[in-house]
This record gives structure tokens, C-alpha cells and sequence, in this order.
């Protein structure tokens, strides 16, 4: 069932990190395990309350559906469900899920005998959610300074946030982030263009080889980073993106509270410029 | 274990004849190729030689040119106090001509004529890079797929300077040249059009960044975790697969029920990343063109939600007592 | 060599790191929580607890005076040449002129104003001025108590804080360059400028917005009124000025955007905050005492006393508020001084003027008609 025509020799026993073989199977395509099955609760359990938001709010369209976080007043206590409650249960429920996931790449590698990159990558795309809804509403005092789960409501929130410090591109952390998203797309393009025109080239030539790649960056732009390493890069830059963007948000409020303009002071007062 | 995660390179080949690449029919490579250690770190030590024809000689120097016309204007701002140019230079600017000269070709140099000559040939230098990418791709037999991806790139860079000028009938609208300002522009162009957020094309150019980002992300952890069964040999990988791939793509495939193929991948990558540029591009474009308050329109369409009242009605001031104050 | 430029450039690079955390300004938690919007919209004013109590401190209002005895002589009888307190009784005078030493010139004492030979003598700048400012201090607290000052009014002190000069005025801003030889265009932007919060934004906003009462009503506003183009918009060179402007209202406050607007939709009214209402009565107050009590003393201001272009000293948000959204924390500073709560006392236009009817406005008619 859903089994690809060389799956059978990999579905081997073990390499489960808690558990044992309870839950070591697979439903069609998808392994279990104990953490597809924490995943599964999660997920489910959030879902479910999102739609209870939904139905209690005033709208069904998809755009406006928000669940927002409790007022400040509130502080670091447990709100009333309707009143940010379900923010907060909804928010425990993702985090949850996403490191029951996180988790359950882990058992895939070692199932695999492949290295825990995967994993690792997605553990700082949680981190980064975490610092948004957990360690910067902590620092701040408030959960109410998390972010609303709503696809317009979130960009609104957005809005403001950058607004609350005047001029938000002047933020250095942002300034990295976003520049770290742009060049991980640039070297995406690259990279995928790259692999296309070797394995699809003109008409009526032969696949090409690493060494023709090679041989068009470096006639390009002098230098070609090679197969392996542009992996590392995009890993790098990728993860650098979150990273950094998990910084930019983290700094704003706890740690900053003018606006970003005014940052770069400290640069136009250096005593070098005396 | 960290040994097997493959982070950095362990040995360095040092080849005693360096590369000097696939054979083609008119050479113009040129440099010595050397070796880095810190290249090598993480990939290729060699570096160089490169290919300098007539294409990358001009466009080099339409580049070069275009650089100086904008750092010039930068340091005669600050009335060509070097101190001063190094200190203010993330405020520095030149700035695409006022208003009120509309799509005069030529205005006067220090109103934003030397901003057109700039852009003239930094728009030169850019498309000759295109033509040098395109004419490398064909000489190695080569797709041309990162020249396209490149005109992708360009697309959105001809629609913030020339197209969408050119449409709203004034050079004033075009972005400025500097780091700071170009930023000041940002901001004030998602003011004066009712927040960009609200527009569908910069959402959509948004959610493509963030996924090429993911792609990136997901693509490069997989070949990494799977090197040490060859996965980086995707060329290989892709006209024979071995078990890297089928690793790799077990791994997707037990994780989320999906996954790519070794090809494939790099459609999913390509696409992302050539989407990025090409929706924010058609987003700037329809920007005063032909949605002036991205908001409104937002409004209009059922999109924006609402939100309870906090306070009471406020209303506009000037409308409840029209030109009345002291 | 190669070692010499890799220290050279750590040693730089460590530099620069502790000079940005150690000089930048940097903060911590704990915060002080104020919402100003529906949950989850990010309608926040972001401050730590330790800069809400400073910020509380540096803006405590002086203990009024005690009151006078009642009855008593007028002012008028008393003293000569008293021209706008001459209703007042001569105890009450003394006290308010007591306490406008405290508020103005606690260091130089009554001789910054007064020939104390004869303090009926006009000879003094100061004196005149003082007497203007007299004027408007009785303007504010009547004309425009319903829609920007309220009960809490204004005294001297609001501005002055003792001292003769206020900390925050603001004259004609001629560029970085001004004097030098070919100055290329800097578009009035594009320079660090401390007055819109060290953007690059331009900098002559105030001149623009502030000046004058005939700016339009729409001078600030950019956003277009409907979805699709219907007339021609303006150009993003506006919506420069009008977020350096409000960037500027926004630090004169110490606040931030989300005070006053929702930001999804900076133009919206219906989803902004009452501040907003309030911020933009402040800013027809501004261009009223701007134009009709500060433009006119610029012949009874000595040349010091002008800016680099000649202009005299002119207001902002920041003149009164400093940095605190309610000036001197919203005390009720009018209170006891009833004989500044206006309305304007009828006086000839401070002497070495020549008398501007337009500038003397009426109490009776306050909406004189535009100039050309």
C-alpha cells in the first residue's frame, strides 16, 4: 500500500527514541511512531479549537477568522477561554505538535542511517515561533504580546509591531534577516537553475557534469562553491534567516523600546567622528 | 557524532593543476586559479580563474560607472567631507528627479538628472550580465535556466525603476539609490498606498520568499544528512538513483506522506525562487496603477477583518467642523 | 601583512560591537503595559518600568504659589503700565509674577525682565515678550481648553521649565550644507536628522506642517480616499513628510504610532484612537500660536534670539509635552492660577512691534479668515 517500488528493503524495526516498537509501523505513506501519535494529538486538539474560535467569532471567511491572544491585562496568567484562553491552549497545542514532529524526523534519520540536519533546521524555525509567542511575551510580561492566529489579523499585528518602533527596517537584526531570506532565495535560484540546465540542456546535447557546473559559475563570477557545499550554504543561510528574524523580534520591546531609527545613534556618536 | 553530520570539509584536495574548466571554443579565461583554506572549509577551495569577454567587460564597467555617478552624488551631499561621507553614508542618497519633471529624459543633473544616468547604466550593466550568463550557459551546452531566473530578478528591478515610472508618468516615482533611503521609500510607499500588506501579490511574493527559504532549508538538510551516501552527486543521482536518493526521498515521504524526486526538487526550488520576484513585481506594478489604497481594496473584497470597538465612534475632525478653529 | 589586517580588523570589529552594546541605549525588562488597542492588534505603548518612572519624574509640576490674599487694590492702580493682569489685585499680581520668575528665570530673577530703576519700563525685550507670552497662555487655556489642553491648561512652566529659553523650539532648518560653495540636492532629506528620529526622512517637516494656519486641510494626508484610482494621487515625496512628521509627534510624545492609529490603515479614523483626535487639534494649535503670537515677535527678538535663516523660535508638540504624552503628567497646573485661564486680555501688541490686527486674534471671533 502507498509503497514505492524500492520502500520495502528500508522499512526496518528500531531507531524509535521512545516507545520501543509500540508504535514503530507506518499508516500508507506516513511512519507513526510515538511522536506521529503526540503530532496527531496535538494537531487534532488545535485544530479542533481553532475552528471552536472560529465559530464563536463573528465570521466564517476564511480571511478575517482570528483567534487573538488575551489582553495585557492579563499578564502571564491563564485568561478566560474566550477571551485569549483558546490563544493559549491553541499556542501550547502548535508547540507541541511542532516538537513532536521535530522529534519524530529524529526517529526517521536514525531509521535511515542519515544525518539529523533535517530535524535540527526545523528546531530553529520552532525556536523562532517559540521566541514569538513564549520568550518575548515572557520578557514583555504580557501573553498578550503574541502574535494573532488569523491570515490577515497576523499581518496587522505585523503592522503595528513595526509601527511601535517608528520605523522597523531600521531594526540591524531585520536588516540581516531580510537580507538573509534574499540571498537564500538568490542562491536558490542558482542552485535549482543549475541542476535543471545540466540535466536539461540544449537540444540534442548529453546530460552535463559536476564539472561543467563548475565550470559555468566560475566563468561567471570566478568562483563555484561545488555540490556539496552549496547545500551547506543554503542550510546556512536559511537557518541564518530564522535565526536572525527571531532576534530582530526578540530585541524590539524587551531590549528596545524607541524607535529603530534612533538605534543608529550610537554610530553617529562613535569618538572616531570627534 | 558531530563527525558524521558533514558540517565542514575534513580533507582539502589540493590538486596540483588546478581546474581550469570544460573547454570551449573561444577561451578568454582568465586569472591563475588559486586555493583558499577557508573556501575549502566549506566548499571548492579553488577559486577562480574567470570568464572576462567583451559582454562581462562592459558590463563591469557600465557597473562601475553607475557606482561612482551614486557614490559621487552620496559624497558631494555632504559637501565632500570624507569623514562625514563615511559616517553618514547609510542616510546618503541620490534621488530620482521631483515631481514636477515628470518623464523628462534629462533633467538637470543635480535634480535627478545624474539619477537617470546612474540608472541608465547600472540597467545596462544588468542586462549585460544577463546576455554574459545566457551566451556561458550556451557555450557549455547548457539549459539556460539561471539566465531566466535572472530576468526574473531583473523584472522586479525594471518595474520599481523604469515600468511602473513610466506607467504613473513621472521618474519621482522610482526608488532612490542608498541604504537608509531606499528603506524611507519602502516605508512610505506601503503609507501612500493604504499598506502593502493588503496587497494579494506582495502576500503571495512573501509566501514564496519564506518558502524558497524553507526549501532551502528542507533541500540542503536532506542532501547533507544523506552525503555520506553520495546525495551531493545529484546530477548523478538524478540520471541513476541510488540510495540517496531513495533515502531522501523516504524520509519526506515518511515524514509528510510526499516527496520529490532529485529532479524535481530543483523545480520546486526554481519556481519558488523565480516566483518571489515575479510576484512582486506584477504587485508593485498594479501598485497606482491600477489599486491606489490597497486597504480600501481590501475592504472592498471581504478580506480586511474587524475588529470590536475599543472606543467610541471616532471621526474625522476635519469633517465635523470643516475649517472652524481658532 | 595578511596577519596585520586580520587583527587590524578584529581589534575594529570588537570595537564596534562594544561601542553598539555599550552606547546604543539598550534596555530590559521589566515593562510597563499600556493597550490602546483590541487584543492580539499590537496597539501598545512600549516602555520598561524604569523609563515610565523617570520619564514620570522629569515631568512633575512645580507646587503652585500659595494663594494671595483676597481683595486688595487692582494691579492696575497699584503699578503702572500693567496692561494685560491690570484686573487683578496687586497681591494676586505679585504672586503670579513670583511664580512666573520660578517657572522662567529662577536663575536670573526679576532683572531678566524689569529695569528694576522702573519696573513699569518697557525697555526690555524680555518684558515684552513675556507679556506676549501672557497673551498666549490665556489663548490656550481659553480657545483651545475643549479640544487639546482640558482642564489641565498650560502655565508658563508647561514650556519653560525654568528656563528662559524653552528646550524644545525649532527654527527654519537650512540643510547640512548651508554656506558652503555648490551644494548639490539633498531633497531637504537623506541626512541623519535628530528631528524625525534620526531617519533619513526629510528634515524640514516642521516649516511645512507647523508654519502656518492656511495649510491645507489635507497637507498631511496621502492616502488615497478609494480603492481604485480616481484622481491623481500624490506623489510618495508626501508620504515622506508625513511620516517624518509623525515620526516626530510620535517622539515629541514619547509614544509611538499604535497611540493613535491603527496601522492596517494609517488614514482610518474609525479605527483610530481618541489620541489621534487630540493630536490633530494639537497640531491646529501649533500653526494658531505659531502663526499669531510666536511669527510676530520677530522684530521684538533681538538677532540672537533668530535662527540661522532669521526666523524666530517657533513650536512643536515637543515645546509643551517633552516627551511625555500629557504634559507635566497631566496635572491640573491652571487650577490656581485662574488668571491665566484666559479668555485673552485686550493689550496693545508688545512695544517695537507694529500692530498687526490679524495677530491679535479676538476671543469673541476665533476663526479669522485665511490669508492669501
Amino acid at each position: 500500500m502507498a509503497m514505492l517500488s524500492f520502500e520495502k528493503k528500508y522499512r526496518v524495526r528500531g531507531g524509535t527514541l521512545v516507545g520501543g516498537d509500540l508504535f514503530d509501523f507506518w499508516v500508507g505513506p506516513f511512519y507513526v511512531g510515538f511522536f506521529g501519535v503526540t503530532t496527531l494529538f496535538f494537531s487534532a486538539l488545535g485544530t479542533a479549537l481553532i475552528i471552536y474560535g472560529a465559530a464563536l467569532g463573528p465570521t466564517w471567511n476564511i480571511w478575517q477568522i482570528n483567534i487573538a491572544p488575551p489582553d495585557i491585562k492579563y499578564g502571564l496568567a491563564l485568561a478566560p477561554l474566550k477571551e485569549g484562553g483558546l490563544w493559549q491552549i491553541i499556542t501550547f497545542c502548535a508547540i507541541g505538535a511542532f516538537s513532536s514532529w521535530a522529534l519524530r524526523e529524529v526517529e526517521i534519520c536514525r531509521k535511515l542511517g542519515i544525518g539529523y540536519h533535517v530535524p535540527f533546521a526545523f528546531a530553529v524555525a520552532i525556536f523562532a515561533y517559540v521566541v514569538l509567542v513564549v520568550v518575548r511575551p515572557f520578557l514583555m510580561g504580557a501573553w498578550g504580546y503574541g502574535f494573532p492566529y488569523g491570515i490577515l489579523s497576523h499581518l496587522d499585528w505585523v503592522s503595528n509591531t513595526g509601527y511601535q518602533y517608528l520605523h522597523f527596517h531600521y531594526n540591524p537584526a531585520h536588516m540581516l534577516a531580510v537580507t538573509f531570506f534574499f540571498t537564500t532565495t538568490l542562491a536558490l535560484a542558482m542552485h535549482g537553475g543549475l541542476i535543471l540546465s545540466a540535466t536539461n540542456p540544449a537540444k540534442g546535447e548529453t546530460v552535463k557534469s559536476p564539472e561543467h557546473e563548475d565550470t559555468f559559475f566560475r566563468d561567471t563570477i570566478g568562483y563555484s562553491i561545488g555540490t556539496l557545499g552549496i547545500h551547506r550554504l543554503g542550510l546556512f543561510l536559511a537557518l541564518s534567516a530564522g535565526f536572525w528574524s527571531a532576534v530582530c523580534i526578540v530585541i524590539s520591546g524587551p531590549f528596545w523600546t524607541q524607535g529603530w531609527p534612533e538605534w543608529w545613534g550610537w554610530w553617529l556618536n562613535l569618538p572616531v567622528w570627534r | 557524532m558531530a563527525y558524521y553530520q558533514n558540517i565542514l570539509t575534513q580533507v582539502q584536495i589540493r590538486p596540483i593543476e588546478a581546474e581550469h574548466g570544460v573547454p570551449v571554443a573561444v577561451d578568454s579565461r582568465w586569472g591563475k586559479p588559486f586555493h583558499s583554506y577557508l573556501m575549502g572549509l566549506i566548499g571548492n577551495a579553488q577559486v577562480g580563474p574567470i570568464y572576462i569577454g567583451y559582454l562581462g567587460a562592459l558590463s563591469f564597467a557600465c557597473g562601475l560607472i553607475a557606482f561612482e555617478i551614486i557614490g559621487l552624488n552620496m559624497w558631494a551631499s555632504v559637501n565632500w567631507d570624507p569623514i562625514q561621507f563615511v559616517r553618514q553614508l547609510p542616510w546618503l542618497a541620490l534621488e530620482p528627479p521631483r515631481p514636477q519633471y515628470g518623464l523628462r529624459i534629462l533633467p538637470p543633473l543635480n535634480e535627478g538628472g545624474w539619477w537617470l544616468i546612474a540608472g541608465f547604466f547600472l540597467t545596462a550593466s544588468i542586462l549585460l550580465w544577463w546576455l554574459r550568463l545566457y551566451r556561458r550557459a550556451a557555450a557549455l551546452g547548457l539549459g539556460k535556466h539561471v539566465p531566466w531566473a535572472f530576468a526574473s530578478a531583473i523584472w522586479l528591478y525594471l518595474v520599481l525603476g523604469f515600468i511602473r515610472p513610466i506607467m504613473m508618468g513621472s521618474w519621482s516615482e522610482a526608488v532612490p539609490f542608498g541604504i537608509f533611503p531606499h528603506l524611507d521609500w519602502t516605508a512610505a510607499f506601503s503609507l501612500r498606498y493604504g499598506n502593502l500588506f493588503y496587497n494579494p501579490f506582495h502576500m503571495l511574493s512573501i509566501v514564496f520568499l519564506y518558502g524558497s527559504t524553507l526549501l532551502f532549508a528542507m533541500h540542503g538538510g536532506t542532501i547533507l544528512a544523506c552525503s555520506r551516501y553520495g546525495a551531493e552527486r545529484e546530477i548523478d543521482q538524478i540520471v541513476d538513483r541510488g540510495t540517496a536518493t531513495e533515502r531522501a526521498a523516504l524520509f519526506w515521504r515518511w515524514t509528510m506522506g510526499f516527496n520529490a524526486t532529485m529532479e524535481s526538487v530543483h523545480r520546486w526550488a526554481w519556481w519558488f525562487a523565480v516566483l518571489t520576484t515575479l510576484t512582486g513585481g506584477i504587485g508593485i506594478l498594479l501598485t497606482g496603477t491600477v489599486v491606489d489604497n490597497w486597504y480600501l481594496w481590501a475592504v472592498k473584497h471581504g478580506v480586511a477583518p474587524s475588529y470590536p470597538q475599543v472606543y467610541g465612534p471616532i471621526v474625522d475632525p476635519s469633517s465635523v467642523a470643516p475649517s472652524v478653529h481658532p | 601583512m595578511r596577519t596585520l589586517l586580520a587583527v587590524a580588523g578584529a581589534v575594529a570589529a570588537l570595537f564596534l560591537t562594544i561601542a553598539m552594546l555599550g552606547t546604543a541605549g539598550w534596555t530590559r525588562p521589566p515593562m510597563a503595559q499600556q493597550q490602546t488597542g483590541f487584543r492580539g492588534t499590537a496597539m501598545d505603548v512600549i516602555e520598561t518600568r524604569a523609563n515610565k518612572a523617570a520619564k514620570i519624574e522629569a515631568n512633575q509640576a512645580p507646587a503652585p504659589a500659595d494663594p494671595a490674599e483676597p481683595g486688595g487694590d487692582k494691579a492696575s492702580a497699584v503699578y503702572q503700565n500693567v496692561k494685560v493682569l491690570g484686573d487683578l489685585s496687586a497681591d494676586n499680581f505679585n504672586r503670579l509674577m513670583a511664580s512666573m520668575t520660578e517657572w522662567v528665570a529662577p536663575e536670573q530673577g526679576c532683572t531678566y525682565c524689569h529695569n528694576t530703576e522702573n519696573m513699569a519700563d518697557d525697555s526690555l525685550y524680555q518684558k515684552r515678550v513675556a507679556r506676549r507670552m501672557l497673551q498666549m497662555v490665556q489663548h490656550i487655556n481659553s480657545t483651545w481648553k475643549e479640544n487639546h489642553v482640558h482642564e489641565a491648561g498650560v502655565t508658563c512652566y508647561t514650556c519653560h521649565r525654568g528656563q528662559p529659553v524653552p528646550k524644545n523650539i525649532w527654527f527654519e532648518n537650512p540643510g547640512p550644507n548651508a554656506g558652503h560653495g555648490v551644494i548639490p540636492r539633498n531633497n531637504g532629506q537623506n541626512v541623519a536628522s535628530p528631528q524625525v528620529g534620526l531617519t533619513s526622512l526629510p528634515y524640514g517637516v516642521y516649516a511645512a506642517f507647523y508654519a502656518h494656519k492656511n495649510t491645507p486641510e489635507d497637507a498631511i494626508r496621502v492616502n488615497a480616499t478609494s480603492a481604485l484610482p480616481e484622481t491623481k494621487g500624490k506623489p510618495i515625496q508626501d508620504a515622506e513628510k508625513t511620516f517624518a512628521i509623525m515620526i516626530s509627534m510620535a517622539q515629541s510624545l514619547g509614544v509611538n504610532c499604535t497611540f493613535c492609529h491603527n496601522t492596517r490603515s494609517v488614514a482610518d479614523w474609525s479605527t483610530s484612537t481618541p489620541n489621534r483626535v487630540a493630536a490633530w487639534h494639537g497640531i491646529r494649535m501649533v500653526r494658531d500660536l505659531n502663526e499669531d503670537y510666536m511669527l510676530p515677535l520677530s522684530e521684538t527678538l533681538p538677532p540672537n534670539r533668530h535662527g540661522p535663516l532669521g526666523d524666530v523660535p517657533k513650536m512643536n508638540c515637543a515645546t509643551c509635552h517633552n516627551g511625555a504624552n500629557k504634559p507635566l503628567n497631566g496635572a491640573h497646573v491652571v487650577e490656581t492660577y485662574p488668571e491665566l485661564a484666559g479668555p485673552v486680555a485686550s493689550a496693545d501688541m508688545p512695544a517695537g512691534v507694529p500692530a498687526q490686527p490679524a495677530a491679535t486674534p479676538d476671543p469673541a471671533m476665533p476663526a479669522p479668515a485665511p490669508k492669501p
